[in-house]
C-alpha cells in the first residue's frame, strides 16, 4: 500500500521521466539525446510557462530588486539614490530593536510551535478513532482556525482586558496580583504565544489525523499479539509512522512563526517596550515609521 | 446560432470600447476625490464621517468624495506616504496635526497659501475662523500647510458617584497633582494586597503615550520639544523628569494607578466598568463616555503641579503634495465645507472633540447643546491654556524612544532618570541628520 503512494510521489517529482524518453537507445548523439528530451519535455515546460513568468515577475524579481535596493539609499523621499554599501545593513544590526526582535521571534517559534504541535498530538490521538463524539469535539477544536487571527486578535483583546476582562475575571480570583496581560513586558509575549498555540493547534491535529489514518492497521495488530502495550505501539510504530508528518508541520509552524504577525498589528504594536515586537512587524514599523532605513552620518 | 452569437460579443465589445472612449469626452464625470481620514479614538467616527461625506456629494454634485478608513493616526501616515511614493495620492488627508511639520521637511505637503489667495481672503483672516491654539500645528514658516478639522485636549475624567461614595466633592475637582494624588488614594479599594478599584488610570500606548507625557510635563512647567524648530525635544529635564517621577509613583509609591502599560480603549473600558474611578482621557473619548457610562460623571482641567497648561491633540485637514490642479480645487472645496461653521459643529456633537472653528459655537444647534450638555463646554475652556502638539523632523520615531522607556518605568524595568536620559539619546541620534542639514550645516 504504502510503497504505491510512494512511487505516486516520485512520478508527480520528475514530470519529464516520461516512457518515450526511458525506452531511448542509451547510445544517441550526445546533441542529439538533448534536442530529443527537450522535444519531450517541451509540453511540460511550456505547461509550467505561465507560473514561471509570473514567478519571476513578482517573487524572484522582487527579491532581486530588494537585494539592490538594499546597497543604496535616499535621505529624504525625492533626494538621489546614493550607494552605501553594506551600510543599511550595518544600521540594522546595531539597532537593539532589531537584535530584540529576533530574540522575541525564536522564542515565539520555539515557544509556539513545541506546544501547539504537543497539543495536536494529543488531540489526533486521542481523537482518531470516528464516532459522533469524536467528530463533535475535532469539529470544535477546529473552530479556532477558522476565525480570521485579525478577529480573534480583537476578541483576544477584551479577554485580556486587565482587571475587567474576561480572563481576569476569572482566574483574578486565583491569583493574588493581577497581571496586565498586554502591558507587562515580561507577559506580553507569552499571551501573544497563547493565542497562536490556541490558532494552531486544531489545524496541525488535522495534519497528526491524516498521518494517524496511513498507520498500518496489520502491524498494530500484530504489535498487539505480541503483548506491546500502548506505550510501546505509540513509541515504536506511531511515533515513526508520523515523521513525515512531524517535519511538515514542524515546516508550517515555523513558517507561521515568522509570517503571522496580525495579533502583534491588532493587539501590541509590537510594545510595550518592544516587547512583543517580532522580526515582520519590526520590517513594517521601519518602512512605515521612517521613510528611508535608518539614517546615519555619512556625507561623501 | 454561433455565427450570430459571435456578432453579438463583437459588437457588445465594439460597443464597451467606443462609449468607454467616447464617453469622458461627452461628458464631463464628476471630479473624483479619495479622503483618508483615521478613526483613533473611542465611538462610531466611521459611521459619521460617511454620513458627512454623502451629505458633501448631495450637495456638491461636480465633486464625488470617497472616504476611504486608514486606521489610527500612525496608519493613516503610513499610508498617505506610500500613496504619495506610489504616485497616487489622495486629494485631502485627516492627518494628526503633529505630523504636518515632519511632512512638511520631506515635501509631502502642499502649501495651502496659493488656494487661500485664490478665494480672496488673506491668510489671517483665514486663520482667524479658528481657536488660536491650533495655529502653531497648522503653520509651518508663515505658511498654511493644514485646516484644523477636530481637536482635542486632554481632560480629567471623573466618577461622581465614586467620588461622593468616598466623601469627595465631585463639584470641586482636583486642581493639582497634590489634590489628585490624594483623591486617587481615597478613591482606589482595596482587597488585601488586591486592588479591586484603581483611583486613576492613564494610557499609555505608542501615540497616547508620549501625548501624556508632553500633558504631565506641560503641567509641570515643560515644553517637550522646541516649538520653533524640529531639531530639538526636551526629554532629559527637570519638568519632564517630574511628571514621569509622579506618574510612576502613582504605580509603584502610592499603589493607586495599574501598572504597565495600557492603551487607550482599555483605560475607557475600565473608566465605563467602574473600575478605575478617575482617568485622563481625550476629549475625543467624550461621546463615548457620555453614552455608555451608567452613572453620573464629570470631567475637569488637567490638573497642574507649575501651571495649567495641555497639548492640543486632534487632526488637521490637508492636501498631499504631487496632485493633479483640478482635484486639488475639489479638495480644497471639500476641506473648507468641513470646516465651516455648521459642519464643524455637527462632527463635534456627534464625536466629543471640540469644533475648531470659533463660529461653531455661536450656531443654535450648538448653543442648546452645549446647554444641555455642560461637559463639552470644559474642554473649550481649557483651550485658553492649550499650547501645540509636539511635532518634530521624525515624530513617531522620536516619540517612540520616549514611549518605549516609559512603558519600561511603568513596568518597574527602569528608574525615570535613566529612563529619560537613555530616551533623549535615542531621539537626538534620530534628529542628528536633521540637524547635520540645519542647525549644524555652518558656513
Amino acid at each position: 500500500m504504502r510503497s504505491i503512494s510512494r512511487r505516486d510521489e516520485m512520478s508527480f517529482a520528475e514530470p519529464a521521466a516520461l516512457p518515450v524518453a526511458a525506452s531511448a537507445p542509451p547510445r544517441l548523439h550526445i546533441l542529439n539525446r538533448f534536442s530529443h528530451r527537450f522535444k519531450t519535455s517541451l509540453p511540460a515546460y511550456l505547461l509550467l510557462l505561465p507560473s514561471l513568468v509570473f514567478l519571476a515577475l513578482f517573487t524572484y524579481g522582487a527579491m532581486g530588486r530588494v537585494l539592490v535596493d538594499a546597497l543604496y539609499q535616499r535621505a529624504t523621499p525625492r533626494a538621489p539614490v546614493r550607494f552605501v554599501g553594506l551600510d543599511n545593513i550595518a544600521a540594522v544590526l546595531a539597532d537593539p530593536a532589531f537584535t530584540g526582535a529576533v530574540v522575541n521571534n525564536l522564542v515565539y517559534a520555539v515557544g509556539t510551535a513545541i506546544p501547539s504541535i504537543g497539543l495536536a498530538l494529543l488531540f489526533a490521538l486521542a481523537l482518531s478513532r470516528t464516532n459522533a463524539l469524536t467528530s463533535a469535539l475535532r469539529a470544535a477544536l477546529f473552530l479556532p482556525v477558522l476565525i480570521p487571527m485579525v478577529a480573534a486578535s480583537a476578541l483576544f483583546l477584551f479577554i485580556f482586558l486587565p482587571n475587567v476582562g474576561l480572563l481576569d475575571y476569572y482566574i483574578g480570583r486565583f491569583l493574588p496580583v493581577l497581571p496586565n496581560w498586554l502591558g507587562d513586558s515580561d507577559i506580553a509575549l507569552y499571551a501573544i504565544m497563547v493565542i497562536t498555540i490556541w490558532k494552531n493547534a486544531g489545524y496541525y491535529m488535522l495534519f497528526f489525523l491524516a498521518g494517524l489514518q496511513a498507520v498500518p492497521e496489520d502491524v498494530m495488530e500484530a504489535a498487539h499479539l505480541d503483548g506491546a502495550g500502548p506505550y510501546q505501539r505509540l513509541r515504536h510504530i506511531i511515533l515513526p509512522e508520523l515523521k513525515p508528518t512531524f517535519l511538515f508541520v514542524t515546516v508550517i509552524a515555523t513558517l507561521n512563526a515568522v509570517t503571522q504577525v496580525d495579533h502583534v498589528f491588532v493587539m501590541t504594536k509590537g510594545g510595550p517596550s518592544n516587547a512583543t515586537n517580532l522580526v515582520l512587524f519590526y520590517i513594517y514599523q521601519r518602512s512605515s515609521t521612517t521613510t528611508s532605513a535608518r539614517p546615519r552620518q555619512r556625507h561623501c | 446560432m454561433l455565427f450570430s452569437r459571435r456578432i453579438m460579443l463583437g459588437l457588445a465589445i465594439a460597443g464597451t470600447l467606443a462609449s468607454a472612449l467616447t464617453f469622458p469626452a461627452l461628458a464631463e464625470g464628476p471630479t473624483e476625490i479619495d479622503l483618508f481620514f483615521p478613526v483613533p479614538v473611542d465611538g462610531k467616527l466611521a459611521r459619521d464621517m460617511g454620513t458627512l461625506i454623502k451629505e458633501f456629494n448631495e450637495t456638491h454634485p461636480a465633486i464625488k468624495a470617497t472616504a476611504v478608513y486608514t486606521g489610527s493616526y500612525d496608519d493613516t501616515l503610513i499610508k498617505t506616504r506610500a500613496s504619495i511614493k506610489a504616485g497616487k495620492p489622495p486629494a485631502a488627508v485627516i492627518m494628526s496635526a503633529n505630523f504636518l511639520l515632519d511632512m512638511q521637511i520631506e515635501n509631502e505637503l502642499t502649501n495651502l497659501d496659493p488656494l487661500i489667495a485664490a478665494d480672496g481672503t488673506t491668510k489671517e483672516q483665514f486663520l482667524g475662523q479658528f481657536f488660536p491654539a491650533l495655529q502653531g500645528n497648522a503653520v509651518i514658516n508663515r505658511s498654511v500647510y493644514g485646516v484644523p478639522f477636530h481637536n482635542s485636549t486632554p481632560l480629567l475624567y471623573i466618577n461622581a458617584d465614586k467620588a461622593k461614595e468616598a466623601g469627595l466633592d465631585p463639584s470641586k475637582p482636583p486642581q493639582t497633582w497634590a489634590e489628585l494624588t490624594d483623591w486617587a488614594k481615597k478613591l482606589t479599594k482595596r482587597e488585601g494586597d488586591k486592588v479591586t478599584q484603581w483611583g486613576i488610570a492613564i494610557p499609555c500606548a505608542y501615540d497616547y503615550c508620549g501625548w501624556m507625557m508632553e500633558t504631565l510635563t506641560m503641567t509641570n512647567g515643560g515644553r517637550y520639544y522646541n516649538e520653533e524648530f524640529g531639531g530639538e525635544v526636551y526629554y532629559d529635564t527637570p519638568s519632564m523628569l517630574g511628571a514621569l517621577t509622579w506618574w510612576n509613583d502613582l504605580v509603584t509609591k502610592h499603589k493607586v494607578h495599574p501598572p504597565g502599560a495600557t492603551p487607550g480603549p482599555a483605560v475607557s473600558t475600565s473608566f465605563i466598568s467602574g473600575n478605575a474611578a478617575m482617568m485622563m482621557l481625550s476629549t475625543g473619548s467624550l461621546t463615548y463616555v457620555r453614552d455608555n457610562a451608567k452613572f453620573a460623571y464629570k470631567v475637569a482641567f488637567i490638573p497642574r503641579n507649575v501651571r495649567n497648561a495641555v497639548p492640543i491633540g486632534g487632526a488637521s485637514l490637508i492636501v498631499p503634495a504631487g496632485q493633479e490642479a483640478d482635484k486639488q480645487k475639489a479638495a480644497w472645496t471639500l476641506i473648507k465645507w468641513m470646516t465651516s461653521p455648521e459642519k464643524s459643529g455637527w462632527w463635534s456633537r456627534a464625536t466629543g472633540y471640540f469644533a475648531p472653528n470659533m463660529a461653531a459655537y455661536k450656531t443654535p444647534d450648538m448653543v442648546e447643546f452645549l446647554n444641555k450638555n455642560p461637559d463639552a463646554k470644559t474642554a473649550v475652556e481649557q483651550l485658553e491654556v492649550a499650547k501645540p502638539w509636539f511635532a518634530t523632523y521624525k515624530t513617531v520615531p522620536v516619540r517612540k524612544t520616549l514611549e518605549d522607556e516609559v512603558m519600561l518605568v511603568l513596568n518597574g524595568k527602569k528608574q525615570p532618570k535613566e529612563a529619560l536620559v537613555a530616551a533623549q539619546k535615542a531621539a537626538d541620534e534620530t534628529l542628528k541628520p536633521y540637524n547635520a542639514e540645519t542647525s549644524l550645516k555652518l558656513p
